[in-house]
């Protein structure tokens, strides 16, 4: 069963997605250089919990007017597949990758209202001052109540807030740019990133957006959980026998996307295939589904694009 | 909110003691009831209405209630003192203890206040469009906590004492301080734009506070340490709230500003913090 939109076919068929728990941050630097290293060595090796402590990415850069000390930042989502397995990526992704960082500063992204679980990152990594840290107070008893630790450190001072905001959210919404040729499946998955980074509350956490590596569960090696997606693997169509990749399709890209909410994500997938959907030589659009059985979350793609 | 209007009938010899004129204590009453409400002059108790003129309109709860009163009265003491919520706005002068102990709402005195004004504050929010006396969110004698919480902004000088033994919230004086603002301080931030008299944060703990002086600095105790100079972004949150919460255009020429970082009081062992900004000079 399948649908077509702007004459491309959409496979009639749901992305599986799943519960984890997510948090924002905002990062902060003296100027966009430093904000962006932070964000970036912050979101390093963090595409998949399959082998990842954390799945993590940029949401968007946030201009100085927005952030809380009025200097260049970068929103990042971090998700991991339970409270204390994001916590935990977080403390040390924020010890190692921004503390260490020069000139930045790390603020919550999640206001206690939206979030499901307030996290004491800042009052963990504090320890780090040695005793010489100073918590920082703001808005006692007459505008928001905020606080902070001001860690002492070579370079000057760290800031960090000492809660972060935790919600349960979903992940794994994801959706597959089938193409002609390997041009028109890249182009079309860049096209689609640009258009899922305008979602708000969304990350796509594989390099630059993407995976061309998409997954199966298991392998025929006992030691190996995940192996590549034999089915989508265009180089083996005739020699794997249930092959998915059908007659004229040479290249296919999986958008993997985490969000902080089902909407979020649906929104993003939307947003996504329909970009992908106007690059010629884009073939077919699907999604990754494991039949329903192990995902919480079914975003199914003509709810998204709808289609004629 | 719903506006009571207060019209003074005239200067009393010896002050009144007003702890009447809070939203806490009018809300809920008819204006007959208000008039009738106690105040303390001298050794006697007088009705509310022998000093105001009441009228306007009366709130259910403390938190919709508007009190303006008309006019200066130096001689009305603890104005919205232990006030939870609402606003009082004073069109003149008002006495001592304004808004001391106050836990939330705003007051706006739109002249000056005098000794006391925000004592003990916990919460809310203490305009001062003039000056302030001594003992500007300070502690009560015998008390080991001045201010708890709460922003007391103060566009002209403050004298003696300011922020004496605060353990949080925010001073702001746009003007000059006297001598011994933050003595004894354990938390909390004082600013100062004008010129800091000497003894400042004499025997200082510590706890986060935090002296930021804006201006001159008269002298600083030989108690407190010269760290370093530098950019702290924890500053840049300060600043920018005082700019875009409170208003104080001031603020913002301070943003990018280096500070001069001085811990002490050593003479209590304390790790408070004076930041002197660099651009506008250190103590003579």
């Amino acid at each position: 069963m399948s649908f077509t939109v702007n004459g491309v076919e959409i496979e009639d068929t749901f992305a599986e997605a799943f519960s984890m728990w997510g948090s924002r941050i905002i990062i902060t630097a003296k100027n966009r250089k430093w904000a962006d290293t932070a964000a970036s060595t912050m979101t390093g090796y963090a595409t998949s919990v399959i082998m990842c402590d954390c799945e993590a990415g940029v949401e968007r850069p946030v201009p100085e007017d927005e952030t809380p000390d009025g200097r260049p930042g970068v929103s990042v989502m971090v998700f991991g597949f339970s409270r204390a397995r994001l916590e935990e990526p977080l403390l040390k992704r924020m010890g190692q990758c921004i503390l260490t960082c020069p000139t930045t500063a790390v603020f919550n992204g999640l206001p206690e209202e939206e979030a499901d679980a307030m996290l004491d990152i800042g009052k963990s990594a504090r320890f780090f001052g040695d005793g010489h840290q100073v918590k920082m107070r703001m808005g006692d008893g007459w505008l928001e109540r905020r606080r902070f630790w001001r860690i002492p450190v070579m370079e000057g001072e760290f800031l960090i807030e000492e809660r972060f905001g935790a919600k349960r959210a979903v992940a794994g919404g994801n959706f597959l740019v089938l193409g002609a040729t390997e041009d028109a499946a890249l182009e079309a998955s860049e096209r689609a990133i640009d258009a899922i980074h305008a979602v708000p509350g969304v990350i796509t956490p594989f390099p630059g957006g993407l995976c061309r590596s998409g997954s199966k569960v298991g392998s025929r090696y006992a030691f190996l959980r995940a192996s590549t997606n034999t089915p989508f693997c265009p180089s083996i169509r005739h020699t794997f026998p249930d092959s998915l990749v059908p007659e004229g399709v040479n290249s296919v890209i999986e958008i993997v996307i985490n969000g902080l909410d089902f909407d979020s994500v649906k929104a993003a997938m939307a947003a996504g295939v329909t970009a992908a959907v106007e690059v010629e030589g884009v073939r077919k659009i699907t999604a990754v589904n494991f039949g329903g059985k192990l995902g919480k979350f079914q975003i199914y793609l003509k709810e998204c694009v709808g289609g004629a | 909110m719903r506006a009571l209007r207060l019209r003074p009938k005239g200067a009393p010899s010896i002050p009144v003691e007003a702890e009447a004129i809070s939203p806490d204590i009018v809300a809920g009453k008819a204006l007959p009831e208000i008039e009738k409400l106690v105040v303390h002059v001298g050794n006697t108790t007088r009705p509310l209405g022998d000093f105001f003129d009441v009228e306007g309109e009366v709130a259910e709860l403390a938190a919709e209630q508007l009190i303006i009163v008309e006019g200066g009265i130096p001689w009305a003491k603890y104005i919205g003192a232990s006030m939870t919520g609402g606003r009082i706005i004073v069109e003149g002068d008002a006495g001592m203890h304004a808004g001391s102990q106050m836990s939330g709402g705003e007051i706006t005195v739109e002249g000056s206040a005098s000794d006391w004004a925000g004592a003990e504050m916990r919460g809310g929010l203490l305009r001062i469009g003039g000056d302030a006396g001594d003992l500007l969110g300070a502690a009560y004698r015998g008390s080991s906590e001045g201010m708890t919480g709460g922003c007391i902004i103060v566009e002209g000088r403050a004298g003696l004492e300011t922020g004496s033994f605060m353990r949080r919230g925010m001073v702001v004086v746009l003007g000059d301080v006297g001598p011994f603002a933050g003595a004894h301080m354990n938390g909390g931030e004082i600013f100062v734009f004008g010129r800091a008299a000497r003894r400042l944060g004499a025997e200082m703990r510590g706890n986060g506070g935090v002296i930021v002086c804006l201006g001159e600095v008269e002298a600083l105790l030989p108690t407190f340490v010269y760290d370093a100079t530098y950019r702290p972004t924890f500053m840049k949150l300060y600043l920018r709230e005082l700019r875009d919460a409170l208003g104080v255009r001031e603020a913002g020429k301070f943003i990018d500003s280096a500070f001069r970082r001085y811990r002490g009081d050593a003479a209590v062992g304390g790790d408070g913090e004076i930041l002197i900004a660099e651009r506008q000079g250190g103590p003579g």
